[in-house]
């Protein structure tokens, strides 16, 4: 474990020393500085418009703040990708990188085990990736109920599944890059993200025409990549009474949003499938020659 | 340390790739404290074999035994080093950072690295320059630190996978110089390379390998069939020198071209036959310009061995050609 920590310690610096880190505050300093923005100005006008109709003030969790709900909300959706998005560009070398220019040769030649190398990669990678998602998301939600005055539900349980769904695409990203060379693993992992996407539209569009294969589709393709759906339970938590009603009143017809909980099952296959992910890695990366 | 453990023992080692046998039956025994040259062509299988040593690279048969275990097994991997063929490393690390990490995986207290690794530095020739980052080293720089790296942990077994391949001559002599420091300390040193000087003056035994196979193996002495040939200047050759000499060695070159001096190519069966050339020479009257035993030349024994010759005569022509070159 000494030696994990090790490697996942040489990942997080490397990290800092190749200015992934700080390109990472600053685009994210510039993304919630732009959004927030638009939400500043989406209160003003939401103010003035309720004074003109007479009225005091808004409830928070009414009909009439929707338009702040929905932007917080479509707010943790960009979160979401932008975490996914992460997860595989800052990952998608984590050992393919080395052992394509060569380092990898030095330090397997260390007594360090093939398994802790693997670990140590996944944790320091999911580290970052993971620090950047609940930043992204403290600052996203903290700067709307700063502005507002509005915080969905329940924050936490959001942004605990996208957490999960951002370090499950880290160990798949881990694995494939023990696997193919850079390139295709980058390539490779966005397709598998975007067959738990297809997986969604196909579900809701099943939902939406009651067609049970669609359904059926959807929830396999959801099965093999469960981050989307990850997602759509993420967006159950951050909708309150009246976004819940609109969601059902839509019958599914929209994909990026779900009006039902997220499985308990899923969540345990998800979280089984990031564990068995980060072990075929350690399978994979000591059957073979450097 | 383990004494009288051998620091290699391979049996039937062999590795394919795509059913295509890059390393094969190779038997080797190095025991501890020498230093072992590796000698063969490009793709011979030197690198690969290296790597079957260190666990980088899993045998497809046979077994190697390193420091008497395992190199999958970290604790024996603890006492290797190693310095790879392609010396790429963390190009975002200094030097120093990179041999403190080297040094924590092989599993090094802090104190202890805090005062080794400006010691390997120096020995390497980068002294003062620790703090600059890898990405800005020269390539030889950059083989002088993975050289620092293989030193490192005081292993008890090196591995050097052309270890001068970049550097300048300066630098070469000092890898020598390094070489022998560990021999004198007990470290066990293999030692790939296609350079037949380098490896002609540092190493106890060396073996030959091509297309994945040994071709021979044993001390310089050994691989030479015993010999030890002698170059002889003289000014005339007195009647009956000729003679005398033959009683002393195998006579294989005599050349009495130019004039005012005749040269004579003697292999002696052991070194303490010179004196008794000289006194041959002096007692027949002829004044001695030159008494050279030649080292067994291994360049010459290279290309006698990698071409395909496998008849003993023909590298004897060879070896008598290279006297007369010489
Ligand atoms: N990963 C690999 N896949 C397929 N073939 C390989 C691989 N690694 C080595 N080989 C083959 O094995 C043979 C031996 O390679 P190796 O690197 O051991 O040679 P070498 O003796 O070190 O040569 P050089 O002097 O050029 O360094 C070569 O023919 C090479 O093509
Ligand atoms: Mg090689």
């Amino acid at each position: 474990m000494r030696n994990a920590l090790l490697i996942a310690e040489l990942s997080l610096r490397e990290a800092v020393r190749k200015r992934l880190v700080s390109v990472l505050l600053l685009l994210t300093a510039l993304f919630l500085g732009f959004y927030l923005y638009g939400i500043v100005r989406l209160e003003g006008t939401l103010d003035q418009r309720s004074l003109e109709a007479g009225l005091d003030g808004r409830s928070l969790n009414g009909a009439s703040n929707l338009p702040v709900i929905y932007s917080a909300m479509f707010g943790m959706y960009l979160v979401y990708f932008l975490g996914s998005l992460m997860a595989v560009l800052s990952t998608v070398g984590a050992v393919s990188g080395d052992i394509e220019n060569g380092v990898m040769q030095s330090v397997i030649a260390r007594p360090i085990s093939r398994a802790q190398l693997v670990l140590g990669r996944w944790l320091g990678f999911g580290a970052v990736n993971l620090g950047y998602v609940a930043l992204l998301s403290a600052g996203l939600l903290g700067g709307v109920y700063a502005i507002t005055g509005y915080l969905p539900p329940e924050p936490l349980a959001a942004t605990g599944l996208i957490l999960l769904a951002t370090l499950l695409l880290t160990a798949l990203t881990v694995l494939g890059s023990t696997l193919f060379t850079t390139l295709a693993n980058g390539i490779g992992v966005f397709v598998l993200y975007g067959v738990g996407f297809t997986g969604g539209i196909l579900g809701s569009i099943g939902t939406f025409a009651d067609t049970p294969t669609l359904t059926t589709l959807g929830r396999a393709a959801n099965a093999l990549m469960p981050t989307n759906a990850l997602w759509l339970g993420a967006s159950y938590h951050l909708q309150p009474e009246v976004a819940l009603q609109v969601s059902e009143a839509a019958r599914g017809a929209n994909p990026f949003f779900a009006d039902a909980p997220i499985a308990a099952g899923l969540v345990v296959w998800a979280v089984a499938l990031t564990v068995l992910a980060v072990l075929g890695a350690t399978q994979r990366f000591s059957r073979r020659d450097l | 340390m383990l004494e009288g453990v051998n620091a290699i023992e391979t049996h039937e080692l062999r590795k394919e790739y795509r059913g295509r046998a890059v390393v094969d039956s190779l038997t080797l025994t190095v025991p501890p404290g020498e230093v072992f040259g590796f000698l063969g062509p490009n793709g011979a299988g030197k690198s690969t074999t290296v790597k079957m040593l260190l666990g980088l690279v899993h045998p497809t048969a046979g077994r190697a035994q390193v420091l008497g275990g395992s190199p999958h097994d970290p604790a024996v991997r603890a006492r290797l080093g190693f310095l790879p063929e392609q010396f790429r490393f963390q190009t975002w690390m200094t030097a120093e950072e990179f041999l403190r990490f080297h040094g924590r995986l092989a599993g090094l207290k802090a104190a202890e690295l805090g005062a080794r690794i400006p010691q390997v530095l120096e020995t390497v020739g980068l002294g003062g320059r620790g703090g600059e980052t890898l990405g800005g080293y020269s390539k030889g720089m950059l083989q002088r630190a993975g050289l620092a790296g293989a030193i490192l942990a005081r292993p008890a077994l090196v591995f050097l996978d052309e270890p001068t391949s970049a550097l300048d001559p300066i630098g070469r002599v000092e890898v020598r110089e390094i070489i022998e420091r560990l021999r004198g300390e007990g470290t066990a040193v293999f030692l790939n390379s296609h350079l037949l000087s380098e490896v002609e003056q540092v190493c106890d035994r060396v073996a030959f390998v091509k297309r994945g196979r040994v071709l021979q193996q044993g001390s310089m002495r050994e691989l030479m069939g015993g010999v030890l040939p002698l170059d002889v200047r003289v000014d005339h050759l007195p009647p009956g020198l000729l003679d005398t000499l033959s009683g002393l060695g195998e006579l294989r070159h005599t050349d009495t071209n130019t004039p005012g001096r005749a040269d004579v190519e003697l292999w002696l069966d052991h070194e303490d036959a010179i004196p008794a050339v000289a006194s041959a020479i002096h007692a027949a009257g002829a004044r001695l310009y030159a008494l050279n035993p030649r080292r067994p030349d291994l360049e010459t024994m290279f290309l006698d061995l990698i071409e395909d010759t496998p008849d003993s005569s023909a590298r004897a022509a060879r070896l008598g050609q290279g006297a007369a070159r010489a």
